[in-house]
């Protein structure tokens, strides 16, 4: 009788051990991303890459990015009718110009290369050396309206006829009203630059490249090699040029905290304390801190490849010779108003080291770093000039 | 539920690896080794594992193909007088890599015994191994099977060896104790609030039956928390051979609270004259954390998770062999909120969008040839991953103490 009592209690518990594995609660994730991930403008970006944010006073539209595209390439928009934003930024250069530096309307020649236009929506800062220029709204003003130096050279005496120009161009007059039907007269007075400002700040916006060989994963075997290379402990790249964007000043929507950083490279040492030459001198420019002097953000690699020369001055001829400086740990200039070593500037960034690094090395990184051009951006009809008979014919 | 049931109804008694040495042998040295080969690769090569809605770390690596040391241990335990006795205990475990493997103090601590030789009362104080839960304690060596168990990787990265201290006390029947932790072990971090457990395990035997079952809880907090598997303040992308193309480890991290609760029973029925035995045994764990995920690019979303674990082992022994059955199951409820939430539910491991349930089945036959040597035989239905593996194991298991050759002491 006990026996056969034991042998129940054991079938019972085996019993019970198979019922309850059965009543586990079912598996799942629910993921609330409160809205990150909707927006009414078509950014043709892959699933894998978060929204950039966008102001709340200018949201985006394709009414807005295409009048904004109009604008970016109309050299009426300058002192006298030579200059474009497209001037400088070139769709076949990745919106880079291949200059050293480049030339303003009247002659003024700019200190600092002109920076593509490439996922500009998710920087952080905007320009080589301000942390505090995160708008392009803001930013579009430096370039149209600034006078030091001179590029678009628009000013109190010239922008009324400008704007004229504009107002009387009927094309302008149908793209104002569609970009902006809530307002009565969106051309007019201040409002009409406001609008403007606007609508080119939602075409640089929408300039997106995501589609390079290393986003399809069609990597060659040397790109793949300098791939290795790129996020390995020894050179260090990934540091600065972080994250889907390849660099450290990327934000979007769902940053919630983000640390900017600037970098000194050691590309100059005039002083042998650490000091770049004037006006080129960074984040300094804006702080005065002595420990800011050569700071700059850490530019996108995307399309690095079609945008030499490189750094902040265009003072590297290419992508090796770019390499080779950070392998040396910086640059050393041995004669002329700029001499210094580089190497031993005492403000050099943490990640600035010298690194052992073949030639061949050197092309499977540069392998790698071509893998990042996206050809559909630079021939992608969206983002080419307007004004162009082929490009009228398509839109 | 479910829980109360299992307390109520199945039984158990888990000899676990703690140990009091007995005042009659001031020494005693053991030694054990475990290798085992595995069919298959758990992963690929140049994967990640990681069981899908589930956030891993500490040392749960995945099995790898070929001939693995799962454990080398060697362990000194010493009664210095009739209250206090220090135990030490150097050891690796299997790791899944080669970065990863190296010997380590796992135990290093004092006891203090009152008021008789083996307690009732017993304070410890060291590094140490937690006793709060049976299949947590258990070394390749001492389980029936040699991979740990689902919710021993999941939940504490399979191993627990953290600084602390611990209050027990024990009777013939009862064992209750509480132990507070530095947090050095896996879910909590160092830099965290607290790390903590309290447990109780009651065993009796009535006729030829034993049983036991207990229930513990644990607490902890992380601060910060990467898995140090493939992670750890960098993202890196590992060395694969040339046409390989591997992903970088995200950088992701927890931080917030972990509360642990955990069931567990053993009912042993031996058979006449000890020819024979069946038993049966079994632990529940239900795992909550709250808290917050955030990377290095400064992306943070919410998190709420509710995971639990159920873990069955009937098993039969006739003579020197042993046959057992494991089954695993788990279950994984989250919630993540915030605009990052897609990105870092998935670089954390919670992503779960199949609703995919993980689950291991394990047959083993084990055959103690010799009174210190084992061979262990397992057939393994994996399927904690989405693509599901069978696989088989060979093993070898050295048990053995080397001082004295007749040497006591007290077991819990």
């Amino acid at each position: 009788m006990r026996s056969k009592l034991r042998h129940t209690l054991l079938l019972v518990v085996l019993l019970n051990s198979v019922l309850l594995s059965g009543c586990l609660p079912e598996s799942r994730t629910r993921i609330d991303d409160q809205g990150a991930r909707v927006s009414a403008f078509e950014w043709n970006i892959p699933d894998s890459i978060p929204l950039p944010r966008v102001p709340e006073d200018n949201p985006m539209t394709e009414q807005k990015f295409q009048l904004g595209r109009h604008l970016f390439y109309d050299t009426r928009l300058s002192t006298n009718g030579t200059v474009s934003c497209a001037t400088c930024h070139h769709q076949e250069k990745a919106f880079s110009d291949g200059l050293v530096r480049p030339t303003g309307a009247t002659g003024d020649v700019h200190p600092r290369n002109s920076q593509s236009l490439v996922n500009i929506a998710w920087y952080q800062s905007l320009t080589w050396g301000n942390p505090a220029l995160g708008a392009i709204e803001q930013q579009i003003m430096l370039p149209l309206f600034g006078d030091n130096p001179v590029e678009h050279g628009i000013d109190e005496g010239n922008f009324e006829q400008i704007l004229r120009s504009i107002q009387q161009d009927q094309r302008y007059a149908e793209l104002f009203r569609e970009a902006y039907p809530e307002q009565e007269d969106p051309l007019l007075g201040d409002q009409a630059w406001d609008n403007a400002l606007k609508a080119i700040a939602s075409f640089v916006r929408g300039l997106v490249s995501f589609n390079s060989a290393f986003d399809r994963a069609e990597l060659s075997e040397a790109a793949k090699r300098g791939e290795r290379l790129f996020n390995g402990e020894r050179l260090e790249c990934f540091h600065c040029h972080a994250g889907y964007n390849f660099t450290d000043a990327t934000i979007d929507r769902e940053t919630t905290f983000a640390q900017l950083d600037f970098h000194n490279t050691g590309l100059y040492n005039i002083d042998g304390l650490g000091a770049y030459p004037e006006p080129n001198t960074g984040r300094y420019e804006v702080s005065g801190l002595p420990e800011h002097m050569g700071q700059f953000r850490a530019p996108s690699l995307r399309n690095v490849a079609l945008t030499a020369p490189y750094n902040h001055d265009g003072s590297v001829a290419t992508l090796e010779e770019v390499i080779r400086n950070y392998a040396n740990g910086g640059r050393l200039i041995s004669s002329g108003e700029h001499s210094g070593d580089g190497r031993i500037s005492p403000l050099k960034d943490g990640f600035i080291v010298s690194f052992q690094i073949s030639e061949d090395e050197i092309n499977d990184l540069v392998a790698f770093l071509e893998s990042l051009t996206d050809k559909e951006f630079i021939s992608n009809p969206r983002f080419s000039n307007p004004w162009t008979e082929s490009a009228q014919e398509i839109f | 539920m479910r829980a109360l049931v299992l307390f109520c109804c199945l039984t158990p008694l888990n000899l676990q690896a703690h140990y009091i040495p007995s005042s009659d042998t001031p020494l005693t040295v053991n030694a054990s080794l475990v290798a085992t080969y595995h069919s298959e690769n758990q992963i690929d090569e140049y994967a990640y594992w990681q069981i899908p809605g589930t956030m891993m770390g500490g040392d749960a690596w995945p099995v790898e193909e070929g001939l693995q040391l799962d454990e080398v241990k060697l362990g000194l335990a010493v009664r210095a007088d009739e209250q206090i006795y220090a135990i030490f205990e150097a050891g690796t475990h299997a790791s899944g890599s080669d970065d990863h493997q190296g010997v380590s103090l796992e135990h290093a601590y004092l006891g203090y015994v009152c008021c008789q030789q083996d307690g009732p009362w017993v304070m410890e104080a060291g590094r140490m191994s937690a006793l709060f839960s049976p299949d947590l304690s258990q070394h390749a060596s001492e389980r029936l099977t040699s991979e740990a168990s689902l919710m021993s990787d999941v939940f504490f990265g399979r191993n627990f060896h953290d600084e602390g201290i611990r209050f027990m006390w024990h009777t013939e029947t009862w064992i209750a104790g509480a132990e507070g932790w530095k947090g050095k072990a896996f879910p909590a971090t160092a830099s965290g609030t607290n790390a903590w457990d309290v447990f109780a395990r009651y065993s009796v035997k009535t006729g030829n039956i034993r049983v036991s079952a207990g229930l513990w809880w644990y607490q902890s907090s992380a601060e910060s928390r990467i898995d140090h598997r493939y992670g750890g303040g960098h993202q890196h992308t590992p060395v694969g051979p040339p046409g390989t193309t591997i992903s970088p480890f995200p950088d992701t991290r927890f931080t917030g609270d972990t509360d642990i609760y955990g069931l567990h029973a053993e009912l042993v029925y031996p058979g006449e004259q000890n020819i024979w035995k069946a038993g049966i045994k079994t632990e529940l764990m239900d795992m909550q954390a709250a808290g917050q995920l955030q990377d290095d690019l400064g992306r943070v979303a919410d998190v709420e998770a509710r995971q639990m674990g159920l873990s069955i082992q009937p098993y039969v022994s006739w003579r020197e062999h042993t046959f057992g059955l494991r089954a695993e199951w788990l279950s994984t409820d989250n919630q993540v909120t915030g605009a990052a939430a897609n990105q870092l539910s998935g670089d954390a491991g919670l992503g779960n969008p199949e609703g995919f349930e993980p689950a291991k089945y394990t047959a083993i036959w084990k055959w103690q040839f010799r009174r210190n040597l084992a061979l262990r035989t397992e057939l393994i239905q994996d399927e904690s991953l989405p693509d599901e593996q069978f696989r088989f194991a060979f093993g070898v298991i050295w048990q053995q103490t080397l001082w004295p050759f007749n040497g006591a002491g007290h077991s819990h």
